[in-house]
């Protein structure tokens, strides 16, 4: 049985103390000015002192909301693991430039569950706003094609479609930039490409210059939700759009829609909201012109009839089981534009 | 408020520190309350008034119990007193005095029955994310003083401040170590905050943020990876990769927290017991659970194994007892059926384990020299077995629970496996499962004792303080595991 008597102190000392006395030497009482030089020199050379001030404000906004919603379960501070950044599992190189990304992130929220997201999962893809729908969605026709359609297609998107490279059966025959926690802020700076033969990785930019394809398949979006808001989110893919129709003009670019996450993600309490996503999957289905570019709303094939992920896909709420990536493949199989159709 | 937090570490804890150095030692105790106080509320409002009533009630509780002490001197003179005159009053007394010992129990009984059942009722019935944070400890903590005085192995508190502090002192707050009210009541009325004890403090604060921050959390992100894939499309080697990652992650989660509480301690001069000694270092699982959260196993042992008469009333009694002790053991993790599951299936290890001691004990092993070679093999059977046994911790849906022990061994049915993702996750985690196992050792902690106090050594644990901040910074904090439990 366990527990045997332990007295407590004894076996820290036995433990930690190394048993035997020593003479006091100035080392001995260097520690606690030493941690607190390194943190002054630190924050100084990264300039990051604005940690105390950011903290502040975020913990204070998180004390409120904690006293004014003491009735909601989670106040988002014990999430589980990975989940204060969807996708950080698999990003192993640091890089200092997130640290601000993720600070602001706490704090900031799209509190504006504008109503039309329903009108985006029962139509035929994009919203039918007045406003944002230039493209006449009738003009699109879809055909149903194979793998092999996909051998001239390169898919660009973050850890989403790291999943369908990894499980989509697609890893011999297209071709993948894809990495785990990708952003339109980044997605043609980072090296994520890599080369046969060769151990630097180059970015998509190069790679998109270097190479040509007929089809991009874009997926991207949601690890921007801590930080901006969706005009400055849409404006930046906007430019990401028109970047990838310079570098590559005689493609077909597909913009898939941001895939939702479960409610019960949604409705944890931090960035990563439906609304938020549905405001910008509007933005992005209001970029497709229908002759070159085209917009895809996956969420067809993954969510259920609130336009939610289906809690039953995934277990973080944000990325597709591997068994059910095959349900996102199907979907684009199944919507492979007849060029010849289109005016 | 988790300890490997930003709002932890810049601001409470210095400036917590800074005004507990000021105080005069008389109220030092309390600032530690306030402070206390201040922190849980910062992780947890709703539950304070609970917290609140629970110590203020259990105050009195303790003062009922053991106000025995001082009334037994008393009735005993009276005792006495009546011999002397009348039989009838001698009477009297003695039913006086048996009919108070009669109410202790019957409090003791309620007190007991409303503590535990409070436990029982957040653990079963109500969805397990609302459990308030720390319950399962603090009430386990004043479980253990009450029957404690009870049986008059410590007096009861006198002072309201000394008693709330001993609850809720924030280093042991939300998950332990489980402190016996005997091993800090010393240190509660006279204690020294000397330079000497912050420093070492620290630095053993320092250890197990390290511990928490740099290695649980990132072999956190393995363990989240292969959930995110789905049990039914990973591979064997990469099912028993995710089993080891997660029994390192849960180690170094629970220790990282245990040493920084025990720094938190003894930087005000506090001595909290330690939690774990290497259990990974075990020969087998009786073994692992007597270095593996030490202070439960304890409590267990104390108040309900030997109670229950242990190990000296036969082989049968004492499986019996086991069986209890375990299946308490998984009830106190959660009331789902896989930490039930979990805690069976200890017992069954732990019985068989020593089913084969006693066999091995009637026939040894003829020449040393066999025997020490044979040493291996008790550590590789640990080594096979703990990891399955996390697997009935870490998978709370027992559906769930069965496909990934079916992959485990090959008996699950697969779809979209991939043939090569665990050389994938080596070639991503190998050198961090290296790094791991190698702190799994006694053999970091030996450095540390013999270059504690050196210059290399202080200034290594700083630098290696604000790189864990740094990562905070860059990737969120994550709260510790045991804080759910």
């Amino acid at each position: 049985m366990a527990g045997e008597k332990i007295a407590g102190s004894k076996t820290i000392d036995r433990q930690f103390s190394g048993g035997r006395r020593k003479r006091q030497t100035a080392a001995d009482k260097m520690y606690p000015l030493l941690l607190v030089l390194f943190g002054c020199i630190w924050l100084t050379a990264t300039d990051s002192w604005h940690v105390y001030t950011d903290s502040l404000q975020s913990g204070g906004k998180k004390f409120l909301s904690a006293i004014s919603a003491s009735v909601s379960l989670w106040d988002g501070g014990r999430s589980p693991v990975g989940a204060a950044d969807a996708d950080a599992n698999l990003n192993t190189n640091f890089n200092i430039e997130n640290m601000g990304d993720t600070d602001n992130s706490t704090g900031q929220q799209e509190g504006q569950p504008d109503g039309p997201q329903n009108g985006q999962s029962d139509g035929q893809g994009a919203g039918q706003e007045d406003e944002i729908g230039p493209e006449e969605q009738k003009g699109v026709s879809y055909q149903t094609v194979e793998d092999d359609y996909f051998a001239d297609a390169v898919f660009i998107g973050d850890s989403r479609t790291v999943g369908l490279f990894e499980y989509g059966g697609l890893e011999e025959i297209s071709t993948f930039y894809a990495s785990t926690g990708l952003t339109v802020h980044k997605l043609f700076s980072s090296k994520i490409v890599p080369v046969p033969g060769q151990k630097q990785k180059i970015t998509v930019e190069e790679a998109l210059t270097q190479n040509q394809f007929a089809k991009v398949y874009l997926m991207i979006g949601i690890n921007e939700m801590g930080t901006g808001t969706p005009e400055s989110f849409l404006e930046k893919y906007a430019e990401c759009v028109a970047h990838i129709q310079e570098l590559q003009p005689d493609a077909i670019i597909y913009l898939q829609s941001i895939m939702c996450v479960t409610d019960e993600r949604s409705a944890q309490g931090d960035y990563i909201t439906n609304e938020g996503i549905h405001i910008r999957n509007e933005g992005i289905a209001a970029m497709a012109d229908d002759e070159r570019i085209f917009y895809l709303d996956v969420n067809q094939s993954v969510c259920d009839e609130t336009g939610a992920m289906t809690a039953g896909y995934t277990y973080d709420g944000v990325h597709l089981k591997a068994q059910y990536i095959a349900l996102w493949k199907d979907y684009l199989k199944c919507h492979a534009v007849a060029l010849d159709v289109s005016p | 408020m988790a300890f490997s937090s930003i709002e932890f570490l810049l601001f409470f804890l210095p400036i917590f520190f800074i005004l507990y150095g000021l105080t005069p030692n008389r109220y030092k105790n309390i600032t530690l309350l306030e402070g206390s106080i201040v922190f849980y509320t910062l992780g947890e409002l709703r539950y304070l008034p609970l917290l609140a009533v629970s110590v203020v009630v259990n105050y009195f509780v303790g003062r009922f119990l053991g106000a025995g002490v001082d009334d037994k001197n008393k009735s005993k003179n009276k005792v006495k007193g009546g011999n002397k005159s009348k039989n009838g009053r001698n009477y009297e007394a003695w039913y006086r005095e048996a009919n108070r010992r009669e109410w202790r129990k019957a409090v003791l009984f309620f007190a007991l029955m409303g503590n535990l059942g409070t436990l029982l009722v957040f653990k079963s019935a109500v969805a397990e994310k609302a459990l308030p944070l720390g319950l399962s400890f603090y009430t386990f903590q004043i479980v253990s003083y009450l029957i404690d005085v009870h049986r008059r192995d410590v007096p009861a508190e006198r002072s309201f401040v000394k008693f709330a502090t001993y609850i809720i002192m924030f280093p042991k707050l939300i998950s332990g170590p489980i402190v016996n009210y005997g091993e800090v009541s010393e240190a509660l009325d006279n204690r020294r905050m000397s330079w000497r004890n912050v420093q070492h403090g620290l630095k053993l604060f320092t250890l197990g943020l390290a511990a928490k921050v740099l290695l649980a959390d990132r072999m956190g992100y393995l363990w989240n990876d292969v959930q995110v894939r789905g049990f039914e499309s990973i591979s064997t080697p990469l099912a028993w990769l995710g089993a080891l990652a997660f029994s390192l992650n849960i180690y170094f989660d629970f220790y990282g927290y245990s040493l920084m509480a025990m720094g938190l301690g003894r930087m005000m001069g506090f001595s909290l017991p330690d939690n774990f000694r290497t259990p990974y270092m075990a020969r087998s699982v009786r073994d692992f659970y007597r270095r593996w959260h030490m202070t439960l196993g304890r409590w267990f042992c104390d108040y309900v194994y030997i109670p229950l008469g242990g190990n000296r009333r036969g082989e049968l009694c004492t499986v019996r007892n086991l069986l209890i002790v375990w299946a308490l053991t998984g009830l106190w993790h959660g009331g789902r059926g896989n930490f039930l599951l979990w805690g069976i299936l200890l017992w069954a290890l732990i019985v068989i384990e020593r089913q084969v001691q006693t066999f091995l004990e009637r026939h040894p092993v003829r020449g040393k020299s066999i025997g020490k070679r044979l040493l291996i093999v008790p550590h590789l059977y640990l080594w096979a077995v703990i990891p399955v046994t996390w697997m009935c911790f870490a998978i709370t849906d027992v559906r769930e629970l069965f496909v990934y022990l079916g992959r485990m061994f090959g008996a699950a049915p697969q779809y979209m496996v991939l043939r090569n993702d665990w050389l994938r996750a080596l070639q991503t985690y190998g050198g961090l499962f290296a790094f791991s196992v190698f702190a799994c050792t006694p053999f970091i902690r030996r450095v540390y004792r013999r270059f504690r106090d050196s210059m290399v050594m202080n200034v290594a644990l700083a630098i290696l303080f604000w790189i864990c901040v740094w990562r905070i910074m860059a990737y969120g904090n994550n709260p510790f595991m045991y804080s759910g439990f």
